[in-house]
């Protein structure tokens, strides 16, 4: 990113010429920064009066297209730009975002998607005076709660002191996408399932979502990021066994531009191989509960680590009452078995010949993208931080991240797992194999897919994790071939199982997913190798009780549907 | 925390999300239904198909099944100060298929049984179509199974003295109309949405000024077991301007008008748009500047037109549905007419009817206008109120005591709810009318009867029943004052029985959209009692700097 220029100023800014030049080409960016300052003034004049102040704008573009059963179901585009308006009243130390009270900093709405100066200048002045009030209020009720109760565990700060940064890269958004391109792709690959009169629903969606982020701050910052695009092409197939169990396939593409997105002839095999997966899966045996050695592919093991390692090492989960806190005290101790290293890094673009979908050049709170050593040898050493600091860790490393409309917390962008301790990917069945032999079980589980997670991280919960597993192989150590089983659900808590790594494969393997928590959806990737694990739990998975479709799919009526397998349906 | 792939519950809720409740009216076309229709022919189809063959071993078969399609295409934009914030194509394709199982008597639509919604293919694929018709088929026959069985369990429960059949009977239906298309240039809208959103700029003391459109294109298809097969389409057009400022003590003031039509044709040229908006302007200025109400009033109030259709609306619309209790509850409707049967509900010289049969009353389209309702029966002409007495409730196909069949007002919500009953054009009318300028004489004969030294008037109302423009009329030379900041008392059933005393021979026409569709269309009233007090609101501080400064031309 040799193009990028960044400086960094130590506070204020001023108009230089070329600076002036880039203001005048961008009439939204000029305006935050006025109506920035004449809030800064004349908020400034009132007690309390705010410290902080920022202005956030993501305009976005999105085109998405939904098709199933070779149909077109939704195409839609639509443009936003959504305004954040960000106001801290009292000082670093203590401010309205105190506790739980993070939301009482924001105020959103949504800005004229063409430059009219004026119509942008009074909405963000009704969202300022609107914020005011929010902010002013909830500061007074923390200042007086804090003189009431007890002292808090962590007396961190409540924001960070951060360099303001100025960085003009004013690209825009560049043309929308072909729409009636996008509707091709979901009917196509839609359509495909119409052979399979077991493949009783599908639903393909393609989202190409275009970002770019403007950002003023009080301190000084100012920021026009280069428009940002992810495209997600997401392939969903479902069918249902006989005692009721839904069994469902995704492939999801992820991609940072729509010529990045795989050959036809290979999404085209990914679709074949759904179908004769749920063909597969239908009549694979359902699995019993377990305990014994897995193996977990490179993709399993990357949405395991997300979920168990990832969330936990969020900066702000570490700081709360609520909070579960499975990290907090363990800085520089060990935490995974000693050849692991975990990095967040943010600024890498592609793994692999792989676009990598958490990769951004700022976060949301305008600090530039930070790789972070989160493990070293299975050592602690950092969490993802926002400008919320906490114990330990006083500044923002990049990692504050949110939906327009929502705070910024740490999140992750790209996690990526390497290990020292691996072996050739050809050996690792062998050495599972080893290990049912040597804990004298009947089998191990392989874990070729997920589907993916989730994980609870708070203190009234459990602090449990699970991972959805779609495709899971019964391994056996006596020659016989491997199983498919159905019904799997890993249980688990993080600590005990992640100590449960022996050795790892070499080759990396990319995730790249929509994540989800209290600041809303971000997109992220986890990577990472092939896993042995001595010791993993593993769970029924609850289902329904509902047969399968009674009457045979359209264009199907004629045939036996439950034991064909590929049927030319008359389309 | 969740790795998300897409799912389709989360689709729909992009898609139903991205909706605002819609309507309509008709527009001419002359197409006539044949096979080439790929939606009706999937649902003749998939239903044959189920009608024959739909069957768990041991379980009851369906008795009744009906698939009913909405299909949405249009626009919504939203211009803010003068500029447009939103502009969104919509184009929805919407199912939902009912199953019942049980009879006539005591059958399946109760909790899960009540159907399955599901979204369609917009492309004519008759196979694609079919494929979701199938789907949605085999679940909502699974769940009505569940269904009858968990009612029966928790009527068990119950003792019900004269129980009532859960759906009636109605004669099939053919009626096959022409789709409805958008006739509109969006871009000279969405700049009617800019000039009219920017006439903020005459006064600095505007703190939101809004405009939006909502042009959208209805065609709906039924078809059921019982031979009915409907296709209808509908036109709405609606635009719409909100405004709103503080007084000096921080009293927030609102105006906005909204045009909503089912012709193209009617909607305000773009002057008569902007006269409009100017006029809210002007009365925003003036409310600033004009005092409170008195602490309190009780006398004779007279409501314009206007203003009084929120009053029908909300106090008898709302009423004379005839909608079922829940399960085991003897009670014949749940609105507040439930024991009114019979019995006086409004002054003897006033008649309500329901008739979604007119298009039009004096050359302006009314938006509760169709043939057949969401049911599949024909639309009616129903005598709700009969010289104040209630003689009628309006019937969807769920019967409650004493109303045994539907009179056509089933109607579902936008996107695809399941039916019930609805209003259509709701039309009150006096039989001893007088005109506005004799009512107004008679407010002020009835405050000099009670030497009050003024009466109110009710010009516009605003949401919860709250005056937006009311006017002091002073007994002794009949002048109006405007006044700010004003809430009725006891606006009630009870006083639209017992105190109002004349109404107008003019009428007002209001075009809803919520819940479903409809029209009120009503007289100005005379209360001579009504109390009007100050509205219990807290004021805002005033915003704490000044607007910014415009760099462009006023």
């Amino acid at each position: 990113m040799g193009w990028l220029i960044v400086i960094c100023l130590a506070s204020g800014v001023d108009g230089s010429v070329s600076e002036q030049d880039r203001k005048e080409k961008d009439p939204l960016i000029s305006t935050m920064q006025q109506e920035l300052e004449r809030a800064r003034t004349e908020l400034g004049k009132l007690n309390p009066a705010p410290y902080f102040m920022g202005y956030s704008v993501h305009d976005q573009s999105i085109a998405l297209a939904v098709g199933s059963q070779g149909s077109v179901v939704n195409s839609t585009r639509s443009r936003t730009r959504v305004a954040d308006v960000i106001m801290r009243i009292g000082t670093p130390a203590l401010d309205n975002t105190h506790q739980g009270n993070r939301f009482s900093a924001i105020s959103s709405g949504l800005l004229p998607l063409n430059d009219d100066r004026d119509a942008i200048a009074h909405v963000l002045w009704q969202l300022t005076y609107e914020e005011y009030r929010k902010a002013s209020q909830a500061y007074l009720n923390i200042k007086t709660g804090t003189r009431v109760r007890a002292p808090e565990e962590d007396t961190s700060p409540d924001f960070s002191q951060e360099t303001p940064h100025i960085d003009s890269n004013n690209r825009e958004l560049g043309p929308a996408p072909d729409q009636q391109a996008l509707e091709k792709i979901v009917a196509r690959y839609s359509g495909q399932f119409g052979k399979y009169p077991y493949v009783y629903s599908s639903l393909v969606m393609i989202t190409v979502l275009r970002t770019q982020f403007r950002f003023v701050s009080s301190e000084g910052s100012h920021l026009t990021t280069p428009a940002n695009t992810v495209v997600r092409l997401a392939i969903q197939a479902g069918t249902r066994a006989e005692d009721g169990m839904d069994l469902i396939r995704v492939e999801t593409f992820q991609v940072g531009n729509t010529d990045h997105l795989p050959a036809e002839a290979e999404i085209t095999a990914r679709v074949e191989k759904m179908a004769s997966d749920l063909k597969a899966l239908r009549d694979a045996p359902v699995a019993e509960p377990f305990d014994g050695p897995a193996l977990l592919s490179g993709r399993a093991a990357a949405v395991f680590f997300h979920e168990v390692v990832g969330h936990r090492l969020e900066g702000n989960h570490q700081r709360g009452e609520l909070e579960g806190q499975t990290f907090t005290k363990q800085v520089n101790q060990r935490v995974l078995p000693d050849f692991l290293s975990v990095i967040d890094d943010p600024t890498q673009r592609v793994l692999n010949g792989m676009d990598l979908g958490g990769w951004y050049l700022y976060d949301d709170e305008g600090t530039p993208a930070g790789r972070v050593e989160l493990v070293k040898d299975g050592i602690l050493k950092s969490f993802l931080m926002s400008r919320m600091p906490i114990n330990n860790f006083a500044g923002s490393n990049g990692h504050g991240r949110a939906q327009a409309g929502l705070m910024a917390m740490g999140r992750q962008g790209n996690l990526l797992v390497s290990s020292s301790h691996t072996i050739k990917d050809s050996e690792l069945r062998r050495q599972l194999i080893d290990q049912i032999t040597k804990q004298g079980k009947p089998y191990g589980l392989y874990f070729e897919d997920i589907q993916g997670g989730f994980t609870l991280t708070q203190r009234v919960m459990p602090q449990v994790f699970q991972v959805l597993p779609v495709l899971v192989w019964r391994v056996y150590s006596d020659g016989r071939p491997d199983e498919l089983v159905r019904g799997v659900d890993i249980v688990g808590t993080p600590l005990a199982v992640i100590n449960r790594i022996l050795l790892t494969g070499e080759k990396t393997e990319v995730f790249n997913g929509m994540c989800g928590a209290e600041s809303g959806t971000v997109p992220v990737s986890a990577a990472a190798p092939a896993m042995l694990f001595s010791e993993i739990e593993v769970q029924k998975r609850g289902h329904s009780l509902n047969r399968p479709p009674i009457l045979p799919p359209p264009g199907f009526e004629t045939v036996d549907t439950t034991h064909s397998s590929k049927v030319g349906g008359p389309r | 925390m969740i790795f998300r792939s897409a799912t389709r519950a989360m689709v729909l809720a992009l898609l139903i999300l991205r909706l605002v409740p819609p309507t309509l009216a008709q527009q001419k076309e002359s197409h006539s239904y044949s096979d080439d229709d790929q939606v009706l022919r999937a649902m003749r189809i998939e239903l044959e198909r189920s009608k024959s063959k739909l069957k768990l071993e041991g379980m009851a078969v369906p008795y009744y099944i009906d698939y009913r399609v909405i299909d949405i295409n249009g626009c919504v934009a939203e211009a803010v100060f003068g500029a447009v914030r939103a502009n969104i194509p919509v184009r929805l394709r919407f199912l939902r298929v009912v199953v019942r199982v049980g009879d006539y008597k005591q059958d399946s639509f109760f909790g899960q049984g009540i159907g399955v919604l599901d979204f369609m293919p917009l492309d004519d694929d008759l196979l694609a179509l079919r494929h979701q018709i199938w789907l949605a088929t085999d679940k909502a026959y699974k769940d009505a199974t569940e269904a009858l069985a968990a009612k029966q369990a928790q009527l068990k429960q119950y003792s019900v003295d004269q129980p009532v059949d859960d759906f009636a009977r109605a004669e099939p239906v053919v009626s096959i109309g022409p789709l409805a298309k958008l006739d509109s240039d969006l871009q000279s809208w969405l700049k009617v949405l800019q000039d009219a959103s920017a006439m903020y700029k005459s006064d600095p003391q505007i703190e939101s000024s809004e405009a939006g459109l909502n042009f959208l294109a209805l065609n709906r298809y039924f078809a059921n077991s019982e031979g009915t097969i409907v296709r209808s389409g509908q036109t709405l057009y609606d635009l719409h301007i909100a405004l709103s400022t503080q007084a000096a003590d921080g009293m927030r003031l609102d105006r906005s008008h909204s045009d909503m039509v089912p012709d193209i044709k009617e909607l305000p040229s773009r002057e008569a748009f902007l006269a409009r908006t100017s006029q809210l302007l002007a009365t925003l200025k003036e409310l600033r500047k004009v005092p409170v109400v008195d602490e309190e009033y009780r006398g004779p109030v007279l409501f314009s037109a206007d203003a009084a259709s929120a009053v029908f609306s909300d106090l008898v619309g709302e009423n004379v549905l005839g909608l079922k209790p829940e399960l085991g509850q003897p009670a014949r409707t749940t609105g507040a007419f439930a024991t009114s049967y019979k019995t006086r509900i409004l002054p003897d010289f006033l008649s309500v009817v329901d008739d979604p049969t007119i298009p039009s009353i004096n050359g302006q389209g009314l938006m509760g206008k169709y043939d057949v309702d969401d049911e599949g029966v024909r639309a009616m002409r129903v005598s709700v109120i009969e010289d104040g007495k209630l003689v009628n409730y309006l019937m969807g196909r769920e019967p409650i005591r004493d109303f045994p069949a539907s009179n056509g007002h089933g109607r579902a919500k936008v996107p695809q709810n399941y039916p019930g009953p609805s209003l259509g054009n709701l039309i009150v009318r006096s039989s001893a009318p007088l005109s506005p300028a004799e009512l107004k004489k008679k407010l002020i004969e009835l405050c000099r009867q009670r030497e009050l030294p003024y009466g109110y008037y009710v010009d516009t109302m605003g949401p919860q029943r709250m005056p937006r423009l009311l006017y002091k009329l002073w007994t002794k030379d009949g002048h109006e004052e405007l006044v700010r900041g004003a809430m009725f008392g006891d606006l009630d059933a009870r006083a639209l029985r017992n105190d109002l005393v004349a109404a107008g021979d003019d009428v007002h026409i209001e075009n809803l959209t919520q819940n479903v569709p409809h029209s009120i269309v009503n007289p100005s009233i005379l209360f001579d009692e009504l109390t009007v007090k100050r509205a219990n609101v807290n004021n805002d501080n005033l915003p704490d700097y000044a607007a910014p400064a415009l760099v462009s031309a006023k």
